[in-house]
């Protein structure tokens, strides 16, 4: 084959321009310590890194919502366990109050500390966590309770999504806890027990003792479903951690570049373009001219 | 006497000959990195007296050391070439509009809708976090706008790209004609017309970069020159292409007709600059623009169907997330922030009844369960793996196109090295011209002293 000049400087420029973009490729690729900086680099990588971020996104998001319903999840709990040693407080009066050798004015006294039973149960009703009024159902910025013990709010579940196939339930139903919706009005009751001790009544007294303790236990059923709740979202926090944990070493392995190996690449390419240089240097040397 | 006379004349013969030799490797050194300059051979021959022999040298003029297969096989190496690395071109810029790298890119923009619903459900009942939706479905938007407007954008400076480049071709055209009159009319003065064979040479091969080009020698000797199929210039004579606009909104490429109307020749663009913006902006824009006009469209349709469905804090029921059209086209230019919801976080729609507002997260839930349903693409993907398709398919796309520019390089510089090898200068060869021309030039010159001394000789003897 006949070589002419041109030949020489253009395969001498080819072949530097070509090892010059690889090395760039590789640095980048060593900098970055991304092996798909594009979708071009790998097509298939990119697609699947596009659906883990979007995956990983929501996992994020469901952790959030786990975080951020956990609170009042918590604080409904407390607030139900106050709620149901106010109550048994109550039963300890009406026991005292049955006791026949007691005279109206020591029931009067009891009536009394009942009355303010009722008042800080009422209060414990109508307790605010971070997303309103805890017991009120979806009523969220309305009291639920009146100080008298009428409920004006509703049964609506929060529902939320934390990875679960169906919407869970989170918040805690201050309708079936306290009102007549789930078996007794804790209100009425105490109400009752009020009335008998102000009327002197010891036989009601002590039957109203029954009452009581429904409504108790239907505080504390109350109390285990929150209990339950959180559970749920401890369940599902530890499922969504693991996924999270999942996301992030699949985009590592698909995307990210082997820190060894991309930096042994970036040496190898750097020294054949110093060598190359070298090489080309001494080809152009070879111009016949040089020599005549 | 004669015989004498005779070895001054092939002695003047001679010098002349050399010395043009010694002109033409003069002209191949100082050229041997012209772009497009083919080497010269000075063509000598013995001089022909008749029957009489020893008539000395003569130079007959020059050879251009050309090969047309070769320089035909450039012309399409250098259209495919120039076709791929344009289209790679247009295709670089699209997947950095799209790149989603620092997670500022749509992909992350809809994630963002998502999980700002899912916010929206823990806290359905928390302004801030009503806001945050908007801001997510506004970021969403302005992202697809801002995707949608550059698509847009691409595709009419293609438009230029590919008028500038029809305008280039029709003044190549009249050039090429005008140096075919040119070189006609130094042949027909017997001039060899070797610079305006060269420059002809360098025109064509520039016009193959615009367009897929083809020549051919015709009957009487004329370079015809074809692109897409349709010959432009022909001896003399050069016709001109126009382009145009398809109803589609896709190029449309015209030959005028000797006979006046125009013909077009847009199936037959196949190569060239020009054929590397058709296949770019009719094919490859337009499929990654559809693509994600249908998914804007599937995601916003799908979120307003949703989101309708609910009631807001203000007990209002039934409005949109997302303004978008009846249909996919243009959707990503045109989505916006539904002004049933602009501005005002408590319209957006947590609660599914106006009866468990605004505490209700139900329709909330709803919402960002969306990002589980399929949703895209004829309800066959979730937005997130109609997104991933984007993705992968403008990847497979330029990846396509990063291989076809190298190969197509590596032909191009093959087919290049092969017409050097052919027609390119060698130094050492003119090195080796230079010192065969000068030795015969000295040769001669002594030529002529040896007949003067003789001359000297037989004078000096006459005269005594």
């Amino acid at each position: 084959m006949r070589v002419t000049e041109q030949m020489r400087y253009d395969s001498v420029s080819n072949n530097l321009s070509q090892l010059s973009a690889r090395q760039a490729k590789a640095a980048q690729e060593a900098q970055t310590g991304l092996r798909v900086n594009l979708p071009s680099d790998d097509p298939i990588a990119a697609a699947q890194l596009a659906r883990l971020s979007a995956s990983q996104s929501q996992v994020t998001a469901r952790r959030a919502t786990i975080t951020s319903v956990r609170g009042d999840a918590e604080l409904a709990e407390s607030q139900l366990q106050q709620a149901s040693d106010l109550m048994a407080t109550a039963k300890e009066i009406a026991m005292q109050g049955g006791n026949g050798a007691l005279g109206a004015s020591e029931r009067a006294t009891l009536a009394l500390q009942v009355k303010d039973l009722k008042d800080q149960l009422v209060g414990v009703a109508n307790s605010r966590g971070a997303s309103g009024y805890l017991f009120a159902g979806s009523a969220t910025e309305t009291k639920p309770f009146s100080d008298a013990g009428a409920f004006s709010g509703n049964d609506d579940a929060h529902v939320v999504d934390i990875g679960n196939s169906t919407p869970s339930t989170v918040n805690a139903s201050g309708a079936k806890a306290f009102t007549a919706a789930g078996g007794r009005d804790v209100f009425a009751d105490l109400d009752a027990l009020y009335t008998a001790l102000t009327n002197n009544d010891a036989a009601a007294v002590a039957a109203s003792l029954d009452g009581l303790d429904t409504s108790r236990s239907q505080i504390t059923n109350a109390q285990a479903a929150v209990g339950l709740t959180l559970n749920k979202l401890d369940a599902s926090d530890s499922v969504q951690s693991a996924l999270d944990l999942q996301n992030s070493k699949s985009i590592s392995d698909v995307g990210a570049a082997d820190p060894a190996k991309a930096y042994s690449t970036l040496m190898q390419l750097n020294n054949a373009l110093q060598q190359s240089v070298a090489v080309s240097k001494s080809i152009l040397d070879l111009a016949a001219f040089k020599q005549f | 006497m004669a015989g004498l006379t005779q070895l001054l004349n092939v002695a003047r013969d001679a010098l002349t000959a050399q010395s043009y030799g010694l002109n033409v490797t003069g002209q191949n050194i100082s050229n041997a990195s012209t772009p497009g300059y083919v080497r010269r051979v000075a063509v000598l021959e013995t001089n022909n007296l008749g029957t009489q022999s020893g008539g000395g040298v003569r130079a007959t003029g020059l050879q251009r050391i050309t090969n047309d297969y070769i320089e035909r096989r450039e012309y399409q190496a250098t259209g495919t070439s120039s076709a791929a690395t344009q289209r790679d071109q247009t295709l670089a810029s699209i997947e950095s509009m799209l790149n989603d790298g620092g997670g500022t890119g749509l992909g992350s923009a809809l994630n963002d809708v998502f999980a700002s619903f899912s916010a929206l459900a823990a806290n359905p009942n928390d302004t801030t976090t009503r806001a945050n939706v908007l801001a997510a479905a506004g970021a969403f938007a302005d992202r697809a706008n801002e995707l949608g407007n550059n698509f847009a954008q691409t595709q009419i400076d293609l438009k230029q790209q590919a008028q500038d480049t029809v305008d280039q071709v029709n003044q190549r055209a009249q050039e090429i004609a005008k140096l075919d009159m040119q070189i006609a009319q130094a042949t027909m003065a017997g001039d060899d017309a070797a610079d305006l064979k060269d420059q002809r040479t360098q025109k064509i091969l520039n016009m193959s970069g615009l367009i897929n080009t083809h020549t051919f020698t015709d009957g009487s000797g004329n370079t015809v020159v074809q692109v897409a199929g349709t010959t432009i210039v022909d001896g003399k004579n050069a016709r001109t292409l126009s382009l145009d606009l398809k109803a589609d909104g896709s190029l449309q490429v015209f030959a005028d007709q000797s006979g006046g109307g125009r013909s077009e020749i847009t199936q037959f663009l196949t190569g060239g600059k020009l054929g590397g913006i058709k296949e770019a902006r009719d094919k490859d824009l337009f499929d990654v623009s559809s693509k994600l006009n249908a998914l804007v469209f599937d995601v916003a349709t799908a979120v307003n169907t949703q989101h309708a469905l609910g009631t807001g804090a203000d007990g209002g029921t039934g409005r949109n997330l997302f303004d978008v059209g009846p249909t996919s086209t243009n959707a990503a230019r045109d989505v916006r922030v539904s002004v049933d919801v602009f501005n005002r976080p408590d319209r957006i729609a947590a609660a599914s009844n106006v009866f468990s507002t605004p505490g209700g997260s139900d329709n909330a839930v709803a919402l960002s369960k969306i990002f589980d349903t399929q949703i895209a693409l004829g309800n066959t993907k979730t937005a997130a793996q109609a997104y991933g398709d984007l993705i992968g398919s403008i990847g497979s796309a330029r990846s396509g196109s990063q291989r076809d520019v190298e190969t197509q390089g590596a032909i191009l510089s093959q087919v290049k090295s092969m017409h050097q090898s052919e027609s390119g200068v060698s130094l050492e060869e003119e090195m080796v011209n230079l010192t065969k021309y000068q030795n015969a030039y000295q040769a001669a010159s002594k030529m002529i002293g040896v007949a003067d001394q003789l001359m000297q000789t037989l004078l000096n003897t006459v005269g005594r």
